[in-house]
């Protein structure tokens, strides 16, 4: 035991360099300032979305409604006077104002003969980020609802006794989420969107880690072979396998370490991109009592399927790293083992895997790394079976691999297995 | 005087080819021996089957009286081997590469202190111990390997081309250092190309070529033998083909 830690240690050490730690650190840091500049920034758009207006039915009690109205949805409104069309186009872009609406002189009598006149609305492009496309909903969703505030001041003028409300909207559904034999009166696309954007960074998250301790093992041997250091270390009075599992359990924990840091920066990054998100307590409230959360047991067998999946990928790095000679061949040998890995990632994140045909399906389910993925919905769903399942299919794996793995490295194979490519030093 | 170790009819083969097929000779103790021969000759996979890195395909391999196939472990702690053109961990200090082996081989702290402070006397760098390994000159970094492979008191210590690549300077303060140490009574088991490093150096030598051996004795010996000036004209002669060899 004492001399695996003696080989922990320096394998961490090893691993722990300035080209590891530097790019890991920017990454974390940058995700955590691009998420906190897009909050700001979408904060700010709200509050400061500027419209320009020429109001040519200036006096008209429909006019300054209208104005009133667009103040009380998010818009800051810049009366322009004695300007024409040319001249207030020219000031909004200079402002870089949202949007510049010009009301027409005959709007209040338009209304009043039931045949409104249109009113123009000028909107200089100038980005299409997502702030800016931001500012531009924000005028629209103005518009959309002080034309549906006039609207049913129109039918309550037209139809007296009548309920505009019933009348815009004659059909009203009354949303229920089914959640296995739970339910709640709430609208599914408010649920799905809230727990998808929650668990987005988890697939991503487990892709990152398996990739990161793949590459580290897999450069790790490499080196050890290019420097020659494995054929020293093989000559040391220490096990064969402990110096396979300190390898795989140093890049094991700096991947875990690396993941760690990019959770927490991926976290405040996806948070700024969407303002937050935050649940008002009743849709946190209606969350928990569908079941929707992650319990302690599922964040267990989360972590242990996670654990022994990266295992898998260090067991097979570690056989993909016998076979090569230099670090230059690294990338090269753990392709195979990326395209095992992102198989699972992109189909578990756009697609259904039970409605895929039964082909394909089992296709999926026989890579370990698919079940990683699929935990994170079974999960959601308290379906504990088929996450036990695929841990105990996933640790299968891993005993066949790091059985082949020992055998490689207790053998000749170890140093010699570039000969297999034709390159014979004897 | 005690053979520290013994090999009998070695074989090595990878698949079909068969890199060793005879090789038999004794290594007594504190004495340096080499196996001097061209490229491709079997000099390395010799030394590497003697270390434990490869398994032999025949024959036997005695090392102080233990049977390499059957202890192995326990070989491995009375031998050290330095590969050709090995390095260092380039992340690691140099007083970190040799704690690192130190405490690989010793039992408990003490001794790895004490393996520690040998290895720093014998490679002789001082205060660049304390730099990474990644900033060494190929020499520094060989006076390192040579200081790991000796500061364990080994009883027999496996060099590989010990001073390939390196200047004059550092070569001669290696070859130095390696007698010094088989005076102290370490036994060591040398491959070269260089004809006037194993003269200088061994106590007695071995030539090899395609995996068999077909001169052993001291380099005076052989001199005398072959009506030779130096070893390399003794080397050139053992490994000449005869005229009746030639087609």
């Amino acid at each position: 035991m004492r001399k695996f830690l003696v080989l922990l240690r320096k394998e961490v050490k090893e691993l722990l360099t300035v080209q590891v730690i530097a790019p890991l650190l920017v990454t974390a840091v940058l995700f955590f300032f691009i998420g906190n500049l897009m909050d700001k920034e979408q904060k700010k758009s709200d509050q400061n979305t500027n419209v320009a207006v020429i109001n040519n039915d200036s006096g008209s009690q429909s006019s300054s409604a209208l104005i009133e109205l667009l103040k009380n949805n998010k818009l800051k409104i810049q009366l322009l006077e004695n300007k024409s069309e040319t001249e207030a186009l020219e000031e909004v872009k200079k402002n870089n104002d949202a949007a510049l609406i010009i009301i027409p002189a005959n709007f209040n009598q338009s209304l009043e003969t039931g045949k409104p006149e249109k009113i123009k609305f000028f909107t200089p492009l100038n980005n299409f980020s997502l702030t800016g496309s931001k500012k531009y909903s924000t005028v629209t969703a103005a518009i959309a609802i002080t034309n549906d505030a006039f609207s049913r001041n129109m039918i309550a003028k037209e139809i007296t006794n009548a309920d505009p409300e019933s009348l815009k909207n004659p059909i009203k559904p009354d949303e229920y989420v089914v959640v296995g034999d739970k339910q709640a009166n709430i609208s599914p696309n408010l649920i799905m969107g809230f727990v998808s954007q929650q668990t987005a960074f988890i697939p991503i998250i487990l892709f990152m880690v398996i990739i990161l301790a793949s590459q580290m093992i897999a450069t790790a041997i490499a080196n050890e072979k290019e420097n020659k250091t494995l054929e020293t270390l093989l000559t040391a009075p220490v096990k064969r396998n402990s110096i396979a599992l300190a390898k795989m359990a140093g890049a094991g924990l700096i991947a875990l370490l690396s993941s760690l840091v990019y959770i927490i920066g991926f976290r405040s990054y996806i948070n700024g991109m969407s303002g937050g998100a935050k649940a008002t307590a009743e849709v946190s409230q209606i969350i928990k009592d569908l079941g929707l959360t992650l319990t302690p047991e599922s964040y267990a067998l989360l972590g242990l399927s996670l654990f022994v999946g990266i295992l898998v990928a260090l067991a097979i790095s570690l056989i993909l790293g016998a076979f090569v000679e230099d670090v230059k061949g690294v990338a090269g040998l753990t392709t195979p083992l990326m395209i095992l890995v992102l198989i699972p990632y992109f189909l578990t994140m756009f697609l259904d895997i039970n409605s895929l045909s039964p082909a394909l399906k089992y296709a999926v389910y026989a890579i370990p790394f698919s079940h990683i993925f699929l935990a994170t919905q079974n999960l959601f769903m308290h379906n504990y079976l088929p996450v036990i399942l695929g841990i105990l299919y996933q640790f299968l794996w891993l005993v066949v691999f790091i059985y082949i793995a020992a055998k490689i490295f207790s053998s000749d194979k170890i140093v010699t297995m570039k000969l297999n490519f034709g390159k014979k030093k004897v | 005087m005690e053979n520290v170790l013994s090999v009998k009819g070695l074989k090595k083969n990878y698949g079909q080819f068969e890199a060793v097929t005879d090789v038999s000779f004794e290594v007594k103790k504190g004495e340096i021996f080499a196996l001097i021969g061209p490229n491709g000759a079997g000099k390395s996979t010799t030394l590497k089957v003697i270390s434990g890195l490869l398994s032999l395909s025949g024959g036997e391999v005695i090392i102080d009286g233990l049977n390499i196939e059957k202890d192995s472990d326990k070989i491995r702690k009375i031998i050290t081997y330095l590969p050709e053109d090995s390095g260092a961990y380039k992340n690691l200090t140099g007083n970190e590469y040799l704690r690192f082996m130190a405490e690989l081989y010793s039992d408990t702290k003490k001794e790895a202190d004490e393996f520690v402070e040998k290895g720093k006397e014998i490679s002789g760098l001082g205060q660049r111990l304390k730099n990474k390994t990644s900033t060494y000159s190929k020499g520094m970094v060989r006076k390192l390997l040579l200081g790991r492979t000796v500061m364990s008191k080994p009883k027999l210590a496996i060099l590989d081309e010990p001073t390939s690549g390196l200047d004059v300077i550092n070569a001669m303060e290696i070859r130095k250092t390696i007698k010094k140490m088989a005076k102290e009574g370490m036994s060591v088991l040398l491959s070269s190309h260089n004809m006037l490093e194993i003269e200088f150096l061994s106590d007695r030598v071995s030539i090899i070529d395609k995996g068999k051996i077909h001169e052993s004795g001291t380099p005076s010996e052989l001199k005398k033998k072959y009506n030779a000036e130096n070893l390399e004209e003794v080397f050139e002669r053992v490994v000449e083909p005869k005229p009746e060899e030639i087609k």
